[in-house]
C-alpha cells in the first residue's frame, strides 16, 4: 500500500513536471520569437522619430529667403551630410540629395529589420522603380525630358537612369531584358495596351507581390501588412475609379485597371465605376470605412481628385501610427516612420522648389500644410 | 524519484527559471536600450533604468533557493527528508511546488523585457513618459511577487523551519 502510494505521488509530480515545462517551453519561445527580433530596431525607429520636423521647424524652412538659407536651416539635422556637399544649390540637386537621404533610411531598415519582414521593405523600394520606370517611359512617350521625372531611390536606380537617358524605346526594352517590367513594356511597344495600362499593369503585380508577401506572415504581422497593402490598393482603385469619373471615362475602361486585393471588394469597385459622376461616388463611398475622408474633404475632391489622395495619404499615415500604438513591438513602427519619413522628405522637396521659383513664405507654409 | 530530487528540483527551477526569464527579460530591453542610444546616447540614463527592471525576478528565485536549501537541511545541517516515506515525499513534492510557483512567476521578466523594450522606444521619443514607462513595466513585477509570497506560505505553512 504504501509503495503504490509512493509511486503515485511521484507519477503525479513527474506528469505535472513534464506537462508544465512542454507548455512554458512552447510559449516561451513563441513570445521570444514574437517579440525579440523587433526590439533593437523599433527602440532605434522610436529615437529617430524624435528628430521629425515640427510643424514650427518647416514654417522656418519655409521662411528661408534663398536655398543656400535653407540648406543652412538644415545644418543642424540628419540631412546635413547630404546637402553640405552639394556642388552647386538648385532644386534639383537638393531632390537627389533628399532622395539619397531617403535611400539610406531604406538601407538601415534592411539591414536592422527581422529577417522575416525585410522583404516587405525590400519591395516597397521595388515600388520606386515603379514609379520611375513608368514616369520616365510616360515622360518619354509624351516627348518630355525623362530625367526631371525620376527619383534617385529604389533597387535598380542605374537603370532607371540609363532609361531617362534612352535615345530609343528599343534601348529601354534591352534595359529591361531579365527584368519583371520586360514583359509589360514589351506589350507596351506592341501597342497591345495603352502606356495607362502599362503602369497599371506594373502596379498590378507589384501589389500582387506585397499581398502574397503579407499573407505568408503570421498573426499581428499579418494583420498590419495585409490592412497596410490593401489600404495602398484601395487608394490606386479609388482615385483610378475618380478620376477615370471626372474625365468622363466608361466603366469598361476603368475595370480593366482595377488592382484586386484591396479592401473594398471587386463587387462594390464595379458599382462605384458604373457610377455617372465624381459626386454619385463619393455618395456611394459615404458607407465605407472611408466616409470620414469624403465627410471632410469633399467639396475639395470635387474640384480637385489630387485633394482624394492627399486625404488618403494621411489616412494611411494615421492609420499606421495607429497600429504602432496597438502593436509597439512589431512591423507597424518601421511602417510608419518609412510613411513619416516619405512625408517629410515630400515637404522639403516642396520647400526647395518653391523658395527657388520665389514664391512667398506665406503661400508657401500653405502648400506644405496641405501635403500629406 | 528519492525525496531530494524533488527538493533540489524545486531549489534549482526557482532560482533557474527565474534566473533565465530575467536574462531573457533584460536581453530584449538591452537590444531596445542599444537601439536608442545609437541613435541619440542621451537616452543611456533612462534606457539603463528600464533595462534592469527584468532583473528583480532572478533575485527572488535566489532567495527562495535559499529558503528551500534551508527548510531542508541542505544548507546548515543533513538533509531532513532522506527517508522516501509519505509525508517527506509530500513534503519535497510542497518544496518543490514552492520553487516552481517562483520560477514559473518569474517568467513574467520576459514580458515585463517586452514592455520595457516598447517603453525604452517610447521613452527616446518622448522623454517625459519615461515615469509611465516605469510604472507598466512594473506591472508585470506583480505577478513575480504574488510568486514569492505563495512561496513563502508554502515553505512556512507546508513545511517550516
Amino acid at each position: 500500500m504504501r509503495e503504490v502510494e509512493v509511486s503515485t505521488i511521484t507519477a503525479i509530480l513527474d506528469t505535472s513536471l513534464a506537462v508544465i515545462f512542454t507548455w512554458v517551453a512552447y510559449k516561451t519561445g513563441q513570445i521570444l520569437w514574437k517579440y525579440t527580433p523587433y526590439s533593437y530596431p523599433n527602440a532605434r525607429i522610436r529615437a529617430m522619430e524624435a528628430r521629425f520636423f515640427t510643424e514650427q521647424k518647416f514654417n522656418e524652412l519655409a521662411e528661408s529667403k534663398t536655398l543656400n538659407n535653407f540648406v543652412m536651416n538644415l545644418e543642424d539635422t540628419d540631412y546635413k551630410p547630404y546637402l553640405t556637399a552639394l556642388p552647386v544649390l538648385n532644386s534639383e540637386n537638393i531632390d537627389r540629395a533628399l532622395d539619397k537621404a531617403l535611400a539610406d533610411i531604406y538601407g538601415l531598415l534592411l539591414k536592422i529589420l527581422p529577417k522575416r519582414t525585410r522583404g516587405f521593405f525590400k519591395l516597397l523600394l521595388e515600388e520606386w522603380d515603379i514609379r520611375n520606370i513608368s514616369s520616365a517611359v510616360k515622360a518619354k512617350l509624351r516627348g518630355e525630358v525623362a530625367r526631371d521625372y525620376i527619383n534617385e531611390i529604389g533597387t535598380m536606380v542605374e537603370k532607371v537612369k540609363a532609361i531617362a537617358e534612352a535615345k530609343s524605346f528599343e534601348e529601354i526594352l534591352v534595359i529591361l531584358e531579365g527584368t519583371e517590367y520586360e514583359e509589360a513594356y514589351q506589350k507596351l511597344l506592341l501597342k497591345e495596351i495603352a502606356p495607362e495600362e502599362f503602369e497599371t499593369e506594373l502596379y498590378k503585380n507589384h501589389y500582387l507581390k506585397l499581398s502574397k508577401y503579407a499573407a505568408s506572415r503570421k498573426d499581428e504581422e499579418r494583420i498590419i501588412l495585409e490592412e497596410f497593402v490593401s489600404l495602398k490598393i484601395d487608394k490606386i482603385n479609388l482615385s483610378t475609379i475618380l478620376r477615370g469619373k471626372a474625365h468622363g471615362l466608361g466603366a469598361e475602361k476603368l475595370r480593366n485597371s482595377l488592382i484586386p486585393g484591396g479592401k473594398i471588394k471587386r463587387k462594390s469597385l464595379e458599382t462605384l465605376a458604373n457610377m455617372e459622376d465624381v459626386e454619385m461616388v463619393l455618395a456611394e463611398l459615404d458607407s465605407t470605412e472611408y466616409s470620414g475622408i469624403i465627410r471632410e474633404y469633399r467639396e475639395e475632391i470635387v474640384e480637385d481628385i489630387s485633394a482624394f489622395e492627399r486625404a488618403f495619404d494621411r489616412y494611411i499615415l494615421q492609420r499606421m501610427a495607429e497600429l504602432t500604438r496597438f502593436y509597439p513591438l512589431s512591423i507597424a513602427v518601421p511602417l510608419s516612420y518609412i510613411l513619416q519619413k516619405e512625408s517629410e522628405i515630400r515637404k522639403l522637396k516642396a520647400i526647395a522648389k518653391l523658395i527657388e521659383d520665389g514664391v512667398k513664405p506665406e503661400i508657401i507654409k500653405k502648400a506644405v500644410g496641405e501635403l500629406p | 524519484m528519492e525525496p531530494i530530487v524533488y527538493v533540489a528540483l524545486g531549489a534549482a527551477l526557482a532560482a533557474g527559471i527565474a534566473g533565465a526569464a530575467s536574462s531573457f527579460g533584460v536581453g530584449i530591453a538591452g537590444a531596445a536600450a542599444a537601439g536608442a542610444v545609437a541613435e541619440d546616447e542621451k537616452n543611456f540614463r533612462n534606457a539603463l533604468v528600464l533595462q534592469g527592471l527584468p532583473m528583480t525576478q532572478s533575485i527572488y528565485g535566489l532567495i527562495t533557493l535559499f529558503l528551500i536549501a534551508l527548510v531542508s537541511g541542505i544548507l546548515g545541517g543533513g538533509f531532513k527528508f532522506a527517508e522516501p516515506t509519505t509525508g517527506n515525499l509530500i513534503k519535497a513534492a510542497i518544496l518543490l511546488g514552492a520553487g516552481l510557483t517562483v520560477g514559473l512567476t518569474g517568467l513574467s521578466a520576459i514580458p515585463q523585457g517586452i514592455i520595457a523594450s516598447a517603453g525604452i522606444g517610447a521613452v527616446s521619443k518622448n522623454p517625459k513618459t519615461f515615469t509611465q514607462a516605469i510604472i507598466f513595466a512594473a506591472m508585470a513585477e506583480t505577478m513575480a511577487i504574488f510568486g514569492l509570497v505563495g512561496a513563502l506560505i508554502l515553505i512556512i505553512t507546508g513545511v517550516g523551519f
